[in-house]
């Protein structure tokens, strides 16, 4: 192999890698843009967290926001890379000691900066970061048992139960500092702050247990359309492939079979994969493909159809289409040829249609009479709807005929 | 001699083909899962292997992907019963040179597959016309244009590979050398695999026509 080729090559699987790696924004776990969702992914830590982060960021004059919605302009959706992204894996102990430290880091700077809304940030990212690890071991268990409630303390890992420790003992701290440093709150009275604490503890506490039953339904709600759709997906395979594997088992002639077979894929195929809702009287590439399917069945010639681009069948579309059949039909009746193949560009200015085949082809402006007959009336059709056909072919050369409508 | 490897799961389609090449072909070994295709292809280190898209744990994708992480210098071919836009351009993007169905000839295969051994990339006519509508789309917004857009010759090469002509005809029909063809098709994959513009994407889910 050459070593241009290999380059080309070496480009491609770095390229893949980065593909990898690269932050995107999450379609599935999302508030605002889904930007801490991805992230999360991406760097292997509960999306809490990063949410954490983003509100901690924000209360340093505002940095949080900034950096968010530079993130969001930033970085593409993950649809974007469809099946191409890889889970990421759960980071290791070390790397989420190095997130907090760099985390920190950056507090600590933009403090010294001066992006600082006073003292009242760093009790409140302890409040945030310790809410955060409560949240985020309460929704894990709550995945599994939403009971686990009535007796949280009952049969937790150890890691879990300090996780949820030092959660409450950071959320506490930056309480007292709170209260410690504002002489606002103590204007409240002990009563509303008695309220606000139980309400914020309340919803820690229950909050992953309402959003659960949320997701509960919805998963519920899910399974039963997937068994519909299995039903309904039986039903259809019993109408179709079954007999049509039973019509073959009771058949002798090859020939049959395999255009039993062929016709069966065809229609599999229109079922599985084409949209369910047409445009009122259907577009150029489903009326060629139908065509293309009714003279495969007629002749027994497989019929390759290319579209590129599709447009609403209108007055000068339809001739094209029916020219387009009659030289598919022309060319497995008469060519020879293996196969044959349609090729249908539809363009703003244009419609185009390219019919193929590499058979004993003919000569153009000699003989066989029916032949040009046919090629005739094909041109004759295209040139009364104003668009215009060509025929070229060479005895054992294969025929292509062109045939082409401008838009109106 | 070429050397290959089969993944497919379906037992006999594998040996199906495995008769047909075996005569072309030195055929390393065959696989029917992921996990066992992935330690096969690592260890017979083949120059082309020949991986079915639809499979049980990952599928063809998480082969290619695998595979290429340690051995980026060994080729792919796709090949598949499906032809489903969504399929062919993940395959391309993760890094097969080359998507076929499992409807082409035997001969057709054999040649297909000794195009991807010498590092050219092989495209059904139903490929060149997925590539034709996905950058056929003329939204100005193009991150960068040397990838996001096919050069009129690429067009015209894809154009006749579209109708069903081998690429030695294309040559032929165009008035250039096949070597000139296979390096239009090389650039079009490149622009395929690299390419970041939304509308591929966003093209092969909307679009699901056969």
């Amino acid at each position: 192999m050459n070593t241009q080729d290999e380059s080309l090559l070496n480009v491609s699987s770095e390229r893949f890698q980065v593909l990898r790696g690269r932050l995107t924004r999450s379609t599935g776990d999302r508030i605002v843009a889904g930007l801490a969702g991805g992230t999360a992914a991406r760097l292997g830590i509960p999306t809490v967290f990063v949410r954490a982060a983003f509100v901690a960021l924000t209360l340093a004059g505002g940095f949080g926001v900034l950096c968010y919605v530079v993130g969001w302009l930033t970085t593409p959706d993950e649809r974007q890379y469809g099946s191409m992204i890889v889970a990421d894996r759960p980071a290791t102990t070390s790397q989420e000691v190095g997130l907090s430290l760099g985390f920190l880091a950056l507090l600590v700077i933009l403090e010294a900066v001066g992006l600082w809304f006073g003292p009242i940030v760093w009790p409140a990212a302890l409040f945030i970061f310790g809410a955060a690890m409560v949240w985020d071991r309460s929704s894990a268990e709550s995945r599994d048992r939403m009971s686990r409630f009535a007796r949280p303390t009952g049969d937790d890992s150890s890691r879990s139960r300090a996780q949820v420790i030092v959660g409450v003992a950071l959320m506490a701290v930056g309480i007292v500092v709170v209260l410690a440093s504002l002489d606002s709150f103590q204007a409240l009275g002990p009563v509303a702050i008695a309220v606000l604490l139980t309400a914020a503890g309340f919803m820690l506490l229950f909050g992953p247990w309402i959003l659960g039953l949320f997701e509960d339904l919805t998963e519920e709600r899910r399974a039963r359309i997937r068994s519909e759709e299995r039903a309904d997906m039986a039903a259809h395979l019993h109408d179709s492939v079954l007999q049509t594997l039973a019509l073959i088992q009771r058949s002798d002639d090859p020939q049959r079979m395999t255009t039993l077979a062929r016709a069966q894929e065809r229609d599999l195929r229109a079922w599985l994969f084409e949209p369910a809702t047409t445009a009122d009287g259907g577009t150029v590439g489903e009326a060629v493909s139908a065509a293309a399917a009714k003279i495969e069945a007629d002749f027994n010639v497989p019929v390759e159809v290319v579209v590129v681009g599709d447009r609403i069948i209108d007055d000068a579309t339809g001739p094209l289409v029916a020219s387009a059949a009659e030289a598919m039909a022309n060319a497995a009746e008469h060519s020879g040829a293996r196969t044959v193949s349609v090729y249908v560009e539809c363009s703003k200015d244009a419609a185009e249609a390219w019919v193929t085949d590499q058979g004993s082809g003919f000569d153009v402006d000699g003989v066989p009479e029916q032949r040009r007959g046919i090629s005739e009336s094909i041109v004759a059709r295209m040139a009364r709807s104003g668009g215009e056909a060509s025929v070229v072919s060479r005895p054992g050369e294969g025929t292509e005929i062109h045939l082409r409508s401008e838009s109106r | 001699m070429t050397t290959i490897y089969l993944v497919d799961d379906h037992e006999l389609f594998l040996s199906g083909v495995r008769t047909e090449l075996s005569e072309r072909f030195d055929v390393r070994g065959w696989s029917t899962d992921v996990d066992g295709a992935v330690d096969g292809i690592r260890k017979n280190r083949p120059d082309v292997v020949l991986v079915d898209v639809h499979m049980p744990g990952g599928g063809g994708l998480s082969v290619v992907a695998n595979v290429l992480q340690t051995n980026p210098d060994i080729r792919f071919l796709a090949l598949s019963v499906s032809d489903a836009p969504e399929d062919v351009i993940a395959m391309i993007r993760a890094g097969a040179r080359g998507y076929v169905t499992k409807s082409i000839e035997p001969d057709a295969l054999a040649d297909a597959i000794e195009r991807v051994a010498a590092g050219d990339a092989v495209f059904s006519p139903k490929l060149a016309g997925f590539v034709l509508d996905a950058f056929s789309n003329t939204v100005p917004v193009e991150a960068d244009p040397e990838l996001d857009r096919l050069t009129p010759r690429e067009r015209e090469v894809l154009r006749q590979i579209a109708r069903g002509y081998a690429y030695k005809q294309v040559a032929n029909r165009l008035s250039i050398s096949v070597k000139t063809v296979e390096t239009h098709v090389s650039s079009v994959l490149r622009k395929l695999q690299l390419s970041n513009r939304h509308e591929l994407a966003r093209w092969a889910t909307e679009r699901r026509i056969v």
